[in-house]
């Protein structure tokens, strides 16, 4: 009777091994599943250049990778953005038809210029955005995101923001969202994915 | 508080941080081994005591800031370094540094003197166990579930260095009875336990296309290097490191083996 016990055991180990967490096994993608999916958020931000950039044209086609930071992130935004700068150096296809676009949400510190020289430091072809404070929070509310909020005072103040990279598919719909702590070997095995949709 | 070195998610900087409990494991031992030494009526020749005292140094190193704090959230490469130091480095020296009726009354004292004997003279036994340790103290759950606890982290290095103890014990085990007889098949265990099996998990680090640690690879960067290079550098760490160790240790038994064979013929 004990044996019998213990292969009873055995057996139902090896069945919770062997099936995969719920909802995970029919799940198509590693990131985040936005249910239902959102659309393209529309605003107009000036880049780096100068020039201004309309989010929802400017990137139609394209997958896009939206990310709102600021350049004196200390943790956070340095490793999302070379998070995603190494995956799409592993993936020449995905790369050349996304478009990686950083807003930030600290106006007063990040000119035209830092942003430039942070981003240039991932990847020179990632997208900055800046704008006026009011632009840069309507942004934010217009992509379904709490608006970030400045802690402290004095010239070291941070910024309180979400951590996300949203994704927006070249159909114009996200699918999915990356929190910080998303693996490269995740955002590899979604970005192709999301570039079908 | 801090005792042990493991990972966070607070950003790198040079700024000094203390570790008591990397300071207790490193007095602790030095203190008693000094004690033991002044006391007893046997002779401990300076060498050996230096060897002790550099050991515990070196350990010391490897556990304490920056090299613990790096190694154990920030840098696969500092961390395969430490496993270098704590394995290749400390282990050998420790055992060089503990006479022999010293390490009789602690292996007694802990009932491991059979124990000591079975690895010393199984080689293939030792070598197992040394690499099971390499092997699954480098697999990437181990080193993330490990590293991100001070606990965890503690058991980790001192999984290593014991393992570097077992690994060294057949080659400079404090008692002669641990130690295996024949010179060749030394050599033979010393570059097969710890020159060839390193060389699996040290290729999957070099030419993984991602990274495998999630703990240096969302840990927050220190200067240019991506979590691949950092990662890609560890493996070349773990192969190359053991090198000047591993090779120079097989060539200084190689000529007295030959210088003592060579006297024995004349």
């Amino acid at each position: 009777m004990p044996r019998i016990g213990f292969l009873v055991a055995i057996a139902v180990i090896a069945a919770a091994c062997a099936s995969p967490p719920a909802g995970t096994a029919a799940a198509p993608f590693q990131g985040m599943v936005v249910d239902p999916p959102q659309p393209k958020p529309d605003f107009v931000l000036t880049d780096t250049t100068g020039r201004r950039f309309d989010f929802r044209a400017d990137t139609d086609g394209r997958l896009t990778l939206l990310y709102f930071g600021y350049t004196y992130c200390p943790d956070i935004c340095p490793v999302q953005l070379a998070q995603i700068a190494a995956v799409l150096d592993q993936l020449p296809d995905v790369r050349r038809n996304t478009t990686v676009v950083f807003v930030t949400v600290d106006p007063e510190r990040d000119t035209p210029e830092v942003i430039r020289s942070f981003l240039d430091k991932f990847d020179t072809d990632f997208i900055g955005l800046t704008g006026t404070a009011s632009q840069i929070a309507a942004a934010q509310q217009a992509a379904g995101l709490p608006v970030a909020t400045k802690i402290g005072d004095g010239p070291d103040y941070t910024m309180g923001h979400s951590g996300q990279v949203l994704a927006y598919t070249p159909g114009g719909l996200m699918y999915t969202e990356y929190p910080f702590g998303t693996r490269q070997t995740q955002w590899a095995s979604d970005l192709p994915k999301l570039l079908e949709r | 508080m801090n005792l042990w070195c493991a990972s966070t998610d607070q950003p790198w900087t040079w700024q000094w941080i203390a570790y008591p409990g990397v300071w207790l494991t490193v007095l602790i031992p030095v203190v008693a081994y000094l004690r033991a030494v002044a006391r007893s009526q046997e002779p401990t020749d300076r060498r050996t005591r230096l060897a002790f005292l550099a050991g515990m140094a070196v350990f010391w190193i490897a556990s304490d800031w920056p090299v613990g704090t790096l190694g154990a959230g920030y840098l696969a490469w500092v961390h395969m370094s430490q496993y270098v130091l704590y394995v290749l480095v400390a282990a050998p020296l420790l055992l060089r540094g503990i006479p022999d009726w010293m390490a009789a009354r602690i292996l007694d004292r802990l009932r491991l003197r059979g124990v000591a004997r079975k690895l010393g003279h199984n080689l293939l036994i030792s070598g197992l166990v040394f690499n099971l340790v390499l092997v699954v103290t480098h697999a990437p759950f181990t080193v993330d579930a490990l590293r991100s606890t001070q606990l965890g982290s503690f058991a980790m290095d001192m999984t290593w260095l014991i393992s570097g103890l077992v690994l060294w014990l057949p080659i400079v085990g404090p008692l002669l009875e641990h130690r295996s007889r024949s010179v060749p098949a030394r050599m033979v265990y010393l570059f097969a336990a710890a020159g060839v099996v390193a060389i699996l998990p040290a290729s999957f680090l070099t030419f993984a296309k991602f990274p495998l640690y999630s703990t240096y690879e969302l840990a927050p960067r220190i200067g240019a290097i991506t979590a691949i290079e950092d990662q890609q550098l560890a493996g070349v760490m773990m192969k190359l490191g053991m090198v000047p160790v591993v090779w120079g240790t097989l060539a200084v038994m190689f000529f007295r083996w030959m210088g003592s064979e060579r006297a024995g013929v004349s």
